[in-house]
């Protein structure tokens, strides 16, 4: 029989309470403290006659923790119906644990590489050309999705418990295939917009009285246009993805480079 | 024009509540948030607009990294070169490059904290322990506290001495800074190629091409490629399904 001392409201309530996961966060246990607060009040609720069994429990929690904030719903809400079921300390921990790693991997790769770099680039683009609306759409329409995503796994973790994990993993692979999609569509057309590299180079010649100017910027324009950001971006990713270069590498790669080039008078 | 008390205020408490954000998870520590905010508090909404979409684009690459890493600030571009751009006249892009320093600084600043804040993991079972949960949930809140307090200083500081910074940059000589504004116009290409690197597949190339033709000869805005992208998903993803159950129904026959 399952026990059903907390209602649907506490769950929610504890769902909603993971944006203080990270209030406490520090170095020792990393989103530790900040978990064990989460779930305080639904514990206190748990607990309410055994005020001894409420301390131990929280200082169990107080363990190194450290996963994606917007997919821990589904960890806290799982772990509360196990709890109020009176289910062995070790399984709980080992649940909480086993679902640790993966929910962050899921959870980083869904919110940090995908949604954030797409906002950001659309947004941004907006806001180049002077749009508010850009910051606006930028706030509202990630934290509306990611506020969708945690209220999602915190009913998930109430409801179905840890089998769905595979089911969740299966369907966000379809996801990220298809948020990657719009990603390198839309990233390889704002290269040619946002990295800007000219050349200032121009020939003269004198055909009898005429004067004829030859830009090697318009040849190279009529070549492919936008072709040297492109060519700067694909040496950025060569010396990212097979030299193993780091961003910091890269940053200071670009500032020397720009020096170099704009003072020969290569790149302006 | 220099910064009033009352602005310098109100920068800080902008950078304190932005800066929680990257406790909250709310994505409100981004330049550009940062920037548009500090535009916002000097009434040059526009300048604050573009420093903070150069910004955020160069600084995309640096938001991909494992859990728990400090990524550099973007308090860097996000406020002080928000300020140099706005206040101190400077060119948004070389204004972006030369807060990067910043950026590095602000980044050790936050990494500082976490490692100061070590100690609130044996506060906090002390704290359960002795049963006052009342100081247990203060100590589970510490860090946004002190973000919140540090944010404010840093946002305070750099607005009350943007002066000085800005006055130091509009001395250096005309090669430096524009050379530091191509460096500005380049960098942006890390970002792209962080991102780019996270994502691609062989198999996405073909999108890699459409993306660029739609953008770089046909000058379709953004949005539009962004469109056309989702099409292509939505394209690509009933096609699989339809394989799907025919490869299914193959696998009855046999």
């Amino acid at each position: 029989m399952a026990s059903n001392i907390l209602t649907k409201k506490d769950f929610f309530n504890t769902t909603l309470r993971a944006f203080f996961l990270q209030n406490g966060f520090n170095y020792s246990n990393y989103q530790g403290t900040g978990y064990a607060n989460v779930i305080y009040p639904a514990l206190k609720k748990i607990y309410k006659d055994n005020p001894e069994k409420l301390k131990e429990v929280l200082l169990d929690n107080v363990e190194m923790y450290n996963t994606n904030p917007h997919f821990v719903p589904f960890v806290t809400n799982i772990q509360l119906v196990m709890l109020e079921n009176d289910v062995a300390t070790e399984d709980v921990r080992n649940m909480k644990m086993a679902l640790m790693g993966p929910l962050a991997g899921i959870g980083d790769s869904l919110s940090q590489f995908l949604l954030a770099p797409l906002f950001s680039t659309i947004c941004a683009t907006l806001a180049m050309n002077g749009q508010i609306s850009g910051p606006v759409l930028f706030l509202l329409g990630l934290n509306g999705i990611l506020l969708t995503i945690k209220i999602l796994t915190g009913m998930y973790g109430h409801k179905l418990g840890t089998s769905i994990i595979e089911k969740l993993s299966a369907q966000m692979s379809k996801l990220t295939n298809a948020a990657s999609i719009v990603g390198v569509m839309v990233i390889s057309g704002l290269v040619t917009n946002h990295v800007k590299i000219g050349v200032p180079f121009k020939y003269v010649q004198k055909i009898g009285d005429k004067e004829q100017v030859v830009q090697l910027q318009k040849m190279i324009d009529g070549i492919a246009p936008a072709l040297l950001p492109v060519l700067y971006t694909g040496l950025m990713y060569y010396l990212l993805k097979k030299k193993k270069w780091n961003t910091y590498q890269l940053v200071i790669l670009t500032i020397v480079i720009a020096f170099i080039t704009f003072n020969l008078k290569i790149f302006a | 024009m220099s910064i009033t008390i009352i602005e310098a205020v109100l920068i800080g408490l902008w950078t304190g509540i932005c800066w929680s954000g990257m406790l909250l998870g709310t994505y409100t520590f981004r330049s550009l948030v940062l920037a548009t905010g500090v535009g916002v508090i000097l009434g040059d909404i526009p300048t604050g607009l573009t420093i903070g979409a150069i910004a955020e684009l160069a600084f995309m690459g640096f938001g991909v990294g494992a859990g728990g890493t400090v990524p550099p600030s973007p308090l860097g571009p996000g406020i002080v070169g928000a300020l140099m751009a706005i206040r101190g006249g400077i060119a948004p892009e070389t204004a972006f490059t030369l807060s990067i320093p910043f950026a590095i600084a602000f980044q050790f600043i936050q990494t500082a904290l976490y490692v100061i804040m070590s100690g609130n993991h044996e506060a906090a079972k002390r704290a359960i322990k002795a049963g006052s949960f009342g100081k247990f949930r203060l100590i589970a809140n510490s860090t946004l506290i002190l973000f919140i307090v540090f944010g404010f200083i840093l946002g305070f500081t750099s607005a009350i001495s943007s002066d000085v910074i800005s006055g130091f940059a509009n001395k250096l000589p005309k090669e430096i800074l524009s050379s530091l504004q191509l460096a500005g116009k380049m960098l942006p290409a890390i970002g792209f190629a962080t991102i780019l690197s996270v994502m691609s597949k062989k198999e996405l190339i073909p999108f890699m091409l459409i993306g660029y033709v739609a953008s770089a000869y046909m000058k379709l805005p953004v949005m539009a490629i962004a469109l056309i992208g989702t099409a292509c998903a939505f394209f690509i993803f009933n096609q699989k399904e339809e394989t799907k159950v025919e490869s299914e129904v193959f696998e009855d026959g046999i």
